[in-house]
């Protein structure tokens, strides 16, 4: 069992170093086409292969693993937070507050997300940096996508109030901002956990699909929403299964980030 | 080789051959998929694709466009005379044709249809071109297999126009089924399929005198999803497809070589432009650039076309020397060449204009590093490519590009509205042989004039002399005449770059070998153009493709 | 039966939105150092009349009426900060069931913690010191290891156990117990309820018990009310209660009593 875990941190750990310090560990910059080679198989040159455009996957890879990895967990650190802060509030404080908060929920998961991504696409500069569009992706992805989390949390948090522990806490005379910190919260953690978790696949495929809308990571720069965009194509994938590598990044890493709170799930318990 | 001498041969050696000719003579179904539900049967009213489609199928045509030769060929008419410096068209029509419902065909038909057709209250699409000017066409019909057309004024490429109109009967009982073409509408499953019949009474004959067509009936299924298409073509549910994006191309040649027919360049181009509008919401120093035409000769010059052709289209295109595509034989300026990829050249002619490499970035007169946005529809793979291409390509001079990706409308309401934008691509799909459809792109005044549309006055010299000779040409019905403007224009365009053209893209299709007589072309509807000539071999037991 | 200064004596009655008059003018007095015993069958207001001492009856919806002094105060005119002063420090509750009423993700250790700078400030030492007398004094003699346990971790007598230590951390001149034995087992229930003798016994500590269980009351209490359907059918010493009932449904409440009264002056004795 902690085998299995140890296994885990170890992966994570390289592929964090190596994702950091794509600058050294990458073979090619991420944008450099090799015009001679495109769509190659993997090689000692290029261990991926290349790209329909001949650039090296491999560095891709690690650069938009790059993206990916500091991006979404900070996009579903600030969705989590805000639906915490929505969905918590309103389920601990109940009353008007709490059906008040719970439309506002209702109404931005029925908003028409495509129509408002595309206005605010519209309302962007063109010439903006590729740097600059991950940043607005995610920050995007982060400040809308709190409304499912938001619901979960907010019924876990009416849960709490109505508990007896809380009763009991108050019975002892302990202050609103103590029962907030030390009997909410702690209790609210799985769950604004198991919601953290679960945003960043969520966030890294939603980026991939604004990637559609012209939303996503501008071009040149990869991520791996953009890499899996290039797993349309089953019929090629199944060509040449290396393709793959972006999707088994993906699922390794986000297993491995389970893996592990799970287990400390398992002891807090 | 005599249809009868192959026969004697099949029966002795070739047992393939045996078949398949037995097989042409027994006709057999052939199956293709259209995009979407015809928006009307009537032939005189299509103007989607499906519509068309139908129209091409069961129409009767005085004059047929052959897809092939690019060459006109008589039809029902068995000759005409253009006269009257293009406004008067008299035709003599064939003799002993009876409609699909056993009418007989005559001039009275040829007249309905060119009332009915130029009747204004109709709003026919086809009857558009016919009319230059205002008034009356004067019908006049002298026998029964002659009539001339008067038109009120000059008709610029008049006798291609006459491809499109289908003969419909005046006297028959059953007008709107009754057709002169090679199949009759049978059955329609409303978004599902529609059923075609063979013609019995179709008046052409193959060279041993065997009625045509070979086929006993088309079945056209309705089916939007391009990849289920492709599927069920390896199926061998289907027998053909028009067009294919290179990579399912290359797919397909890879797994059943002899059905992947890449007829070489088509007239369809990909091409980007800088917005020139003088009120765009843009920088004053990037319009002045986007002004320049040694800027836009130096994009022009720094863009690898042969690689875009080799890697984005898998090899299935070629560099684009301009406006026209060679594959128009009669149109193209043949002095022409693609632009060579020369960075230095580039480098050269953006220092004629002030630009200066300062650390791999290139600045203006007064010092703004050049950086601009190109704007190119989101989900099209190869248009993406060639637009990270091009990024690479221009990083070589210095400049920056940033690639943006919109949904199509906003990408519409940016080129044609807002004039929010500093640069786009896009593909044009050309379908016609005559540049005098293509008025509404190159009249300064035109709404598809992209670099700046519906100008007042033309707003450079050049352009005033785009107007000059795009009215000159339409104002003769000589085509050598016509050919020497456009021949001028053409050079123009490519030496001013308002369009900077990247690649013609070959038109790639997919025929069932077991379809004979097929020769795909570049011109629509590329795989059945010949289709009363078509028919299915049996299917081969032995797995052998014969050919 | 001691008889001294009442340190509460209320009149109250409560209304919840879909149900009024849930209690109904329900008079009560507590003496210092005094155990009174509140009977009454499922749903007679019970657990409402110890929340409505508390002035925690909004947490439910309810609204309570009438007066309340405690220890001098009128407890119904303090506002929210005064009541959260008095609360866990003087008047202190412990909730029915054990188990739901620990904070299932904080260590034993961290909710008294949380207790105890409820009301003190001090330092680590003193706190942990406090605890550990208050874990004593519920006969938790293994404190030092109970600290660092969660509740899931804890039998249900040792989580009630901890609940009343939790409950008498700042010594209140009141506790009351809200069904304190229900889920508890025969050994057990005998094992707290000699527990609340002895508090009462060493503190000095007045003790509202509540309950549906006569017998057990009867060993505790020096007085009994019975509150039927919301109102104080009667109310006097237990001896008064069991050898002269005069409501009808306390003679019928000691009628269906299992064992007799030998027994009972047998567990009276040890709690004295
Ligand atoms: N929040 C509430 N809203 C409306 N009615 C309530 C509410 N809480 C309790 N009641 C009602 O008030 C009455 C008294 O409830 P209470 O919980 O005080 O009874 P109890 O004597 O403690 O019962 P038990 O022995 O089951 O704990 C019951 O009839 C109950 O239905
Ligand atoms: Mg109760």
């Amino acid at each position: 069992m902690s085998r299995i875990r140890l296994v885990a941190i170890v992966f994570l750990a390289l592929t964090f170093s190596a994702v950091l310090f794509a600058d050294f560990v990458a073979p090619a910059p991420y944008a450099k086409q090799f015009r001679e080679v495109p769509n190659a198989a993997p090689s000692l040159k290029h261990l991926l292969g290349t790209d329909d455009l001949g650039r090296d996957s491999f560095s891709r890879l690690l650069y938009g693993s790059r993206v990916s990895l500091l991006l979404a967990p900070a996009a579903a650190l600030l969705s989590t937070l805000i639906a915490a802060f929505v969905g918590g509030s309103a389920g601990y404080l109940g009353g008007w507050f709490e059906r008040v908060a719970l439309a506002a929920t209702d109404l931005s998961l029925s908003l028409p997300w495509l129509f408002l991504l595309l206005t605010v696409r519209a309302l962007l500069p063109l010439n903006v940096a590729p740097v600059t569009s991950v940043v607005v992706t995610f920050a995007l992805l982060g400040v809308l996508g709190w409304s499912s989390s938001g619901r979960v949390i907010c019924s876990g948090a009416r849960a709490i109030r109505e508990s007896d522990f809380v009763l009991q806490a108050k019975a002892l005379g302990c202050a609103p901002h103590r029962l907030i910190l030390r009997q909410v919260l702690p209790n609210l953690q799985p769950v604004l956990s198991a919601q953290f978790w679960t945003s960043i696949p969520i966030f890294i495929i939603a980026e991939a699909n604004l990637g559609i809308l012209g939303l996503g990571v501008a071009e040149p720069l990869p991520s791996w929403g953009n890499l899996l965009r290039g797993l349309e194509n089953w019929p090629e994938v199944k060509a040449s299964p290396w393709k793959l590598a972006p999707i088994v990044a993906l699922i390794a890493v986000v297993s491995c980030f389970q893996l592990i709170f799970q287990k400390r799930e398992n002891l807090a318990s | 080789m005599s249809r009868r001498m192959q026969i004697v041969l099949a029966s002795f050696c070739f047992c393939w051959l045996f078949v398949s000719t037995a097989a042409a003579q027994s006709g057999g179904e052939l199956r293709f998929s259209i995009q979407s539900e015809p928006k009307t049967f009537d032939p005189m009213l299509a103007d989607d694709d499906s519509s068309e489609t139908i129209r091409y199928l069961t129409g009767g045509f005085l004059i047929r466009l052959n897809r092939q030769t690019q060459t006109l060929e008589p039809e029902l008419a068995t000759s005409w005379k253009v006269s009257n410096g293009g406004q008067t068209i008299s035709f003599e029509l064939r003799r002993n044709v009876v409609f699909s419902d056993g009418t007989p065909f005559s001039a009275d038909d040829v007249a309905y249809t060119m009332r009915t057709l130029m009747d204004p209250n109709l709003h026919s699409p086809t009857a558009d071109p016919f009319r230059s000017v205002e008034g009356q066409v004067k019908i006049d019909v002298k026998s029964p297999t002659a009539i001339v057309l008067q038109f009120p004024g000059p008709v610029a490429n008049l006798e291609e126009l006459f491809d499109s109109v289908a003969i419909v009967s005046a006297k028959s009982p059953h007008r709107d089924v009754a057709g002169l073409g090679p199949f009759v509408v049978a059955e329609h499953k409303a978004g599902s399929s529609i059923v075609l019949r063979r013609n019995p009474n179709y008046w052409k004959r193959d060279a041993a005198g065997k009625p045509l067509p070979y086929l006993d009936a088309v079945h056209l299924d309705i089916q939007q999803n391009r990849d289920l298409e492709m599927l069920r073509f390896r199926r061998g549910e289907i027998q053909l497809i028009n067009t294919i994006a290179p990579d399912a191309f290359d797919r397909l040649a890879a797994d059943m070589r002899s059905a992947a027919h890449d007829a070489g360049p088509s007239f369809d181009t990909e091409q980007m432009w800088f917005n020139q509008v003088a009120s765009a919401p843009i920088p004053d120093y990037k319009k002045a650039w986007f002004r320049s035409q040694n800027f836009r000769r130096a994009v022009s010059q720094a863009i690898n076309r042969a690689d875009m052709c080799r890697i984005a289209f898998a090899g299935h295109a070629q560099p684009a020397a301009g406006m026209i595509s060679p594959a128009n034989h009669f149109w193209f300026n043949a002095k022409l060449r693609p632009e060579e990829t020369d960075v230095p050249g580039a480098l050269k002619r953006l220092a004629d204009d002030g630009f200066h490499l300062d650390k791999d970035v290139l600045r203006d007169r007064d010092g703004h590093a050049v950086e601009f946005s190109i704007i190119t529809n989101a989900g099209n793979k190869v248009r993406e490519r060639l637009a990270v291409m091009m990024q690479d390509d221009l990083a070589r001079i210095g400049i920056r590009l940033n690639v943006v990706t919109l949904d199509f409308p906003s990408l519409i309401d940016r080129i044609s509205h807002s004039f929010n934008y500093e640069a786009c691509l896009l593909g044009l799909v050309n379908v016609d042989l005559d540049p005098s459809t293509q008025m509404n792109v190159w009249l300064s005044s035109a709404s598809n004039h992209q670099w700046n549309p519906e100008e007042k006055t033309p707003a450079t010299p050049w352009e005033v002399e785009i107007d000059r000779l795009m009215h000159a040409q339409a104002s003769t019905t000589d085509n050598k005449q016509r050919k020497e403007y456009f021949d001028r224009v053409q050079e123009i365009v490519a030496d001013q770059a308002p369009f900077i053209y990247l690649v013609n893209k070959n038109a790639l299709s997919a025929v069932s070998p077991t379809v004979r007589n097929a020769a795909p072309v570049v011109l629509r509807p590329q795989t059945y153009w010949n289709i009363d000539s078509l028919y299915l071999a049996a299917p081969d037991p032995s797995g052998r493709h014969g050919e | 039966m001691s008889s001294g200064e009442n340190i509460l004596s209320a009149n109250i009655s409560v209304d919840y939105p879909g149900k009024k008059g849930v209690l109904r003018d329900v008079a009560l007095d507590i003496a210092q150092g005094e155990i009174l015993g509140l009977v009454g069958e499922s749903g007679s207001g019970k657990s409402t009349l110890s929340l409505a001492i508390l002035g925690l009856l909004n947490l439910k919806g309810g609204t309570a009426r009438g007066n309340m002094a405690f220890l001098g105060r009128e407890l119904t005119t303090l506002s929210e900060r005064e009541m959260r002063s008095i609360r866990g420090r003087q008047l202190s509750l412990v909730l029915q069931s054990p188990h739901s009423s620990l904070n299932p993700a904080l260590k034993i250790g961290t909710q008294l913690t949380e207790a105890w700078k409820a009301h003190a400030q001090g330092s680590r030492v003193q706190c942990r010191r406090d605890i550990l007398s208050a874990l004593q004094m519920v006969s938790l003699l293994d404190g030092e290891s109970l600290l660092n346990r969660r509740p899931s971790e804890l039998s249900v007598g040792q989580a009630q156990r901890v609940l009343i230590a939790l409950a008498i951390l700042h010594r209140p001149v009141l506790l009351i117990a809200d069904e304190p034995t229900s889920a508890l087992d025969m050994i057990t229930q005998s094992e707290i309820l000699r527990l609340f003798a002895r508090l009462n016994r060493e503190l000095r500590m007045s003790i509202l018990f509540i309950s549906h269980d006569l017998l057990a009351v009867a060993s505790l209490c020096h007085r009994i009310a019975i509150l039927k359907d919301g109102e104080v059918v009667e109310c006097g010493s237990t001896e008064m209660i069991f050898n002269h009932p005069e409501h009808s449904y306390t003679r019928q409440l000691i009628a269906a009593l299992p064992a007799a009264p030998a027994r009972l002056e047998e567990v009276v004795v040890y709690s004295r």
